[in-house]
């Protein structure tokens, strides 16, 4: 679970070109969107086609994606449960 | 056209240091592959570091560019944002069409599709000074800042009081977009020093270039060093044709070929259109100075507006920087000067601006 965790955070920094962070700067529990991280819905339609990339999941529900786009955590979790690659 | 283009300030993004005026062309940069791209000025400036991490190069050029330019004219929210571009941001489109294909149409992500079209600069620009107002993009390869120039003439010839637009243009290079136009004959075949472009003038092609290039633009007089009087397209004119249109466009502004102190020529190097450039050389007035831009700017569709903003700098620097004379005319004052630019496809752009007194 945690290199799956260090191995999303870079994952994420490279896809939404998070210039100037490292993964021990992205708290596992931290939001991604508002106060935490400070994204906006261009980067979670952007991790929606990162999980569905690296890990052949695919979200079709908006209010289940919500969920699993919480946090580095819940992201990770959702991914050991239904990773497909 | 009867109503000038007031020029209130130029801003331009080029293989030159041109972001930092008092730096220009020194030192000159220029490349040995043909390829010029632009010195890069600190984008952060004025875009936030959670925008500018998602945009291409592009983006940051049209934007910064667009940006300076107002706060330079001291404009807040302009009344209209008018650009032309040939090809819009050509990384975000490549990125975006390699998505497409190694992952077979599926799993796209959104921000090189966005991005790509060709007035995504519009839309921030318009975004970041919270302008609603008439918001356009024309993409017409070699006349695309041109039409931009044009629609921006007929706002302000309409507007019953003062108004403020800005206007401009962007085109980018990269490798692919190089490789591409290269065999088309576009490029020189032989590596060449920038600087030695006109030296280069019995080869077929020209070297690549890119740059963002903007202009607050009003009908008000007030602040502006220089107006543009006078614009025309043409479509592959014969040489004839040519000197006709600029004979024509002076005594419609009551000049004669003699009153015109600068000729800024945008010579490409190209052999394929010296048929142009030799007979409009040889046929200006002792009293022109001649002066060229495209080894400073490299070619690509919207370089007249490196051609424009170096024009209205002669203006304000009140000088002809010698690096940029390619032949010494007898005038020593600067109030009218022609742009004249040639494309490869051999059409040709004329503006005629003249100094605000």
């Amino acid at each position: 679970m945690e290199d799956l965790k260090i191995k999303l955070k870079q994952q994420i920094i490279e896809s939404l070109n998070l210039q100037g962070m490292k993964p021990e700067d992205i708290d596992d529990n931290a939001p991604l969107f508002g106060d935490g991280l400070g994204l906006d819905s261009i980067d979670s339609l952007e991790l929606m086609v990162l999980l569905e990339r690296n890990y052949g999941i695919k979200i079709e529900d908006a209010r289940e994606g919500r969920k699993i786009l919480t946090s580095v955590q819940t992201m990770a979790e959702y991914i050991q449960q239904h990773s497909k690659i | 056209m009867k109503q000038p283009l007031y020029i209130l300030s130029a801003c331009s993004i080029s293989p030159q240091h041109t972001y930092d005026v008092e730096h220009f062309l020194d030192p000159i940069v220029s490349s040995d592959d043909n390829k010029l791209y632009v010195t890069n000025p600190d984008y952060a400036k004025y875009i936030s570091p959670v925008a500018i991490r998602r945009m291409s190069r592009m983006l940051k050029m049209g934007i910064t560019a667009g940006m300076h330019s107002l706060e330079v004219a001291g404009v807040k929210t302009p009344d209209a944002i008018i650009i032309g571009t040939a090809r819009g941001s050509v990384t975000d489109m490549e990125n975006f069409l390699k998505d497409m294909i190694n992952l077979k149409e599926e799993a796209l992500t959104p921000t090189g599709f966005i991005q790509s079209t060709y007035n995504s600069v519009n839309g921030w620009l318009a975004m970041m000074t919270k302008s609603t107002c008439y918001n356009q993009t024309y993409v017409h390869r070699g006349f695309s800042l041109e039409l931009c120039l044009l629609d921006a003439q007929m706002m302000l010839a309409e507007a019953t009081e003062k108004q403020y637009l800005l206007a401009g243009g962007f085109d980018e290079l990269t490798e692919e977009y190089f490789i591409i136009r290269d065999k088309i004959d576009y490029y020189k075949d032989e590596a060449i020093n920038s600087g030695n472009l006109l030296s280069h003038y019995n080869t077929k092609g020209s070297i690549g270039g890119e740059g963002a290039h903007f202009f607050t633009l009003s009908n008000d007089p007030a602040n502006a060093a220089c107006a543009i009087h006078s614009l025309r397209m043409l479509q592959k004119p014969t040489s004839q044709e040519l000197q006709q249109a600029i004979a024509t466009m002076l005594e419609q502004n009551g000049l004669t070929n003699d009153d015109l102190d600068v000729m800024m020529c945008g010579m490409n190097g190209d052999s394929r259109n010296r048929f142009l450039i030799d007979p409009l050389i040889a046929g200006c007035s002792p009293n022109t100075t001649i002066a060229s831009f495209k080894q400073f700017s490299g070619e690509y569709d919207t370089a007249s507006g490196f051609g424009l903003w170096l024009v209205n700098h002669l203006f304000t620097w009140k000088a002809i920087p010698s690096a940029v004379i390619y032949q010494q005319g007898s005038s020593n004052s600067i109030k009218n000067v022609l742009l004249c630019n040639v494309t490869i496809a051999c059409n040709v752009t004329l503006m005629l601006v003249t100094k605000v007194v």
